[in-house]
């Protein structure tokens, strides 16, 4: 009797113990990158990041989470992040300041921002390990490859593309380190870089060598609103600068203002898609 | 008299010298004899014409008259105000015209074809109100007052100015090139909208080169020769307001060039009359402007940098060598 009354209350400890063991942690996510993840590997992350006047993609499943609203250079607020009482953030290295601030509070952070398509499959994977999703993250990484593969099939033309970041007669143009130039790539356009490097994925090249390598399509990333797409395609169209360019007078400019070629996503298939259908043609 | 024609002829040939560089050296090599052919009419099309007909050419045209403005906005600004750190932010048009930039960037990006005019809008406004503070109530007009008033309104600008930056974080780059001040390759564009505001300042400066020899003798002796020192001293504030808020809506914001170079010509020439120091500053902003903007697009091409801080690596020794050797 004795033993059994012993037995049932390890029993009942054990279950207590991997109760809380399963208890999934609790995570904020200042990245869509990191939130659309979780999402998809059945974690509801307690908050979400957006920036003042921001377009991030978000899941629909997490419009009735916490949003933290953020600024620069610390990110979201310590005390409303705080007040969440997160295990664990994943964080992005834009807000490189805000993140020694957190573990300063004791919280874990993690920067998760893939630059590349092949860095959106590892890190997925990371954070499956993170909330004990393996299954579902290699399933997901599975399905993301296939999707890619699938979306790159009959590609008959490498258009030249000019990729530029932000708005003005000064922007920036997207890298091959760049989550937009790799996905451009993969949809096979040939990126414009002017042959330069630089570790952010940006750098403002000169007109001239616009000019000379004379892009066959132009495409704009402008941090702008869907109304302003038809004045900015006008703006980038008259300048004098690019006149001369196939892209100008083919009228191969495009806007893109839903951050797809700015932010990593688990939907970079559809991305592709997108960049070959609508600017590439190919 | 010797000294300041051997000044005028040292600054026009780094003048010379500066247009030449910047027609002839750029990200894409173009043969200095193909160069020579295109800007005589000769061009045969193709992306060499293009490059030096739309990019080099205005570019260079703008890197003077830019450079010219500000020189010349400077040296009417420290001589009204007989104030040795005077230059056109603290009349407070820098602050003005780089919030209205920056708020079109950050919160009107569809509209950005209207920066150069929200830029120049908003610097003659910064300066307009910076007049009314200090052409009111009691020592209207005095020189403090001008300062105090162009302290506040500019401290006013340039916080609300960081304050959308910060605010929209992940908008800031494209701000970037305006804040350190860039040339940009807009064509004749920008310079078609803007140049009446050039002229109107050129002029009011050119009209007020006497008045200010005479108002440095001091506001009781310039009265007592009939003339009119408060005047004088809105005038060349109203004069300096236009160059200074033109300049900025085509090249962003290069303050710098206007506190030094008049310092650097007063000091070359050894006199600060203002019928040296004032077409002597526009001939050295110019130069100065240009040789700047040439290394700003040449030094780690084909990456583009911003101008401002190529004038002060090529300013501030000059200065610092002028300093020490003729104060």
């Amino acid at each position: 009797m004795r033993r059994a009354v012993l037995a049932a209350i390890v029993a009942a400890l054990l279950c207590i113990t991997s109760a809380a063991q399963a208890k999934p942690p609790r995570i904020v996510a200042l990245t869509p990158f990191g939130a659309n993840t979780l999402v998809k590997l059945g974690v509801e992350p307690v908050g979400i990041g957006q920036t003042l006047g921001g377009q991030e993609r978000f899941s629909p499943k997490l419009k009735d989470v916490t949003v933290l609203p953020l600024s620069h250079p610390n990110g979201p607020n310590l005390e409303q992040l705080a007040s969440l009482d997160p295990d664990l953030v994943l964080s992005s290295p834009t807000w490189a300041k805000g993140n020694e601030s957190m573990g300063d509070l004791g919280i874990r952070v993690l920067v998760r921002e893939p630059r590349k398509v092949a860095e959106s499959y590892s890190q997925t994977l990371a954070i499956g390990r993170l909330v004990d999703r393996r299954k579902r993250a290699e399933a997901l990484v599975k399905s993301m490859k296939e999707g890619v593969a699938q979306a790159r099939k009959g590609i008959e033309r490498h258009p030249s593309v000019m990729l530029i970041l932000g708005v003005g007669r000064t922007p920036f143009v997207f890298l091959p380190n760049s989550w937009g130039g790799d996905v451009v790539t993969k949809a096979g356009g040939q990126l414009l870089t002017g042959g330069v490097e630089s570790s952010s994925g940006f750098e403002r090249i000169s007109d001239e060598v616009v000019v000379a390598e004379d892009p066959d399509v132009i495409v704009a990333v402008p941090h702008a609103n869907e109304e302003d797409i038809p004045s900015l395609t006008e703006y980038l169209r008259t300048n004098p600068a690019w006149a001369t360019t196939s892209a100008v007078r083919n009228g191969r400019i495009h806007i893109s203002v839903d951050n797809s070629l700015l932010q990593a996503g688990t939907d970079v298939a559809r991305t592709i898609r997108k960049v070959r259908r609508l600017y590439l043609e190919n | 008299m010797a000294r300041r024609t051997l000044v005028f002829a040292g600054l026009s040939a780094a003048l010379a010298l500066a247009v030449v560089t910047s027609l002839a050296f750029g990200a894409v090599a173009v043969p200095l004899g193909e160069t020579i052919e295109i800007l005589l009419g000769n061009g045969g099309g193709g992306p060499h014409q293009q490059i030096v007909e739309t990019l080099r050419l205005p570019r260079t045209v703008e890197a003077m008259v830019v450079g010219a403005a500000l020189g010349i906005a400077g040296a009417i600004l420290q001589g009204a105000l007989a104030n040795p750190l005077a230059s056109p932010d603290v009349i407070g048009v820098t602050g003005g015209a780089g919030f209205g930039a920056i708020l079109i960037i950050i919160l009107f990006p569809g509209s950005i074809a209207l920066l150069p005019v929200g830029a120049l809008a908003f610097g003659l406004l910064a300066a307009a109100l910076v007049f009314s503070i200090a052409w009111s109530g009691a020592n209207r007009g005095s020189t403090g007052k001008v300062i105090l008033a162009g302290i506040a309104i500019l401290s006013l600008f340039t916080a609300a100015t960081t304050g959308l930056l910060a605010a929209y974080p992940e908008r800031a780059p494209s701000a970037i090139f305006f804040i350190a001040g860039g040339l940009t390759s807009s064509g004749w564009d920008e310079m078609a909208t803007i140049w009446p505001y050039f002229a109107a300042g050129f002029l009011c400066a050119a009209l007020l080169i006497r008045p200010l020899d005479r108002l440095a003798l001091g506001d009781d002796v310039s009265a007592s020769l009939g003339s009119r020192p408060h005047l004088i001293r809105l005038g060349a504030a109203v004069a300096a307001a236009l160059l200074a808020a033109a300049s900025a809506a085509i090249a962003g914001l290069l303050g710098f060039l206007g506190l030094v170079v008049p310092h650097v010509v007063r000091m070359a020439g050894g006199t600060s009359s203002h019928t040296f120091v004032v077409p002597a500053s526009a001939i050295g902003g110019a130069a100065l402007l240009a040789a700047g903007g040439t290394l700003a697009r040449t030094l780690r091409a084909p990456i583009e940098m911003p101008v401002g801080p190529f004038m002060v690596v090529l300013g501030v020794p000059l200065f610092l060598w002028l300093l020490r050797k003729v104060v």
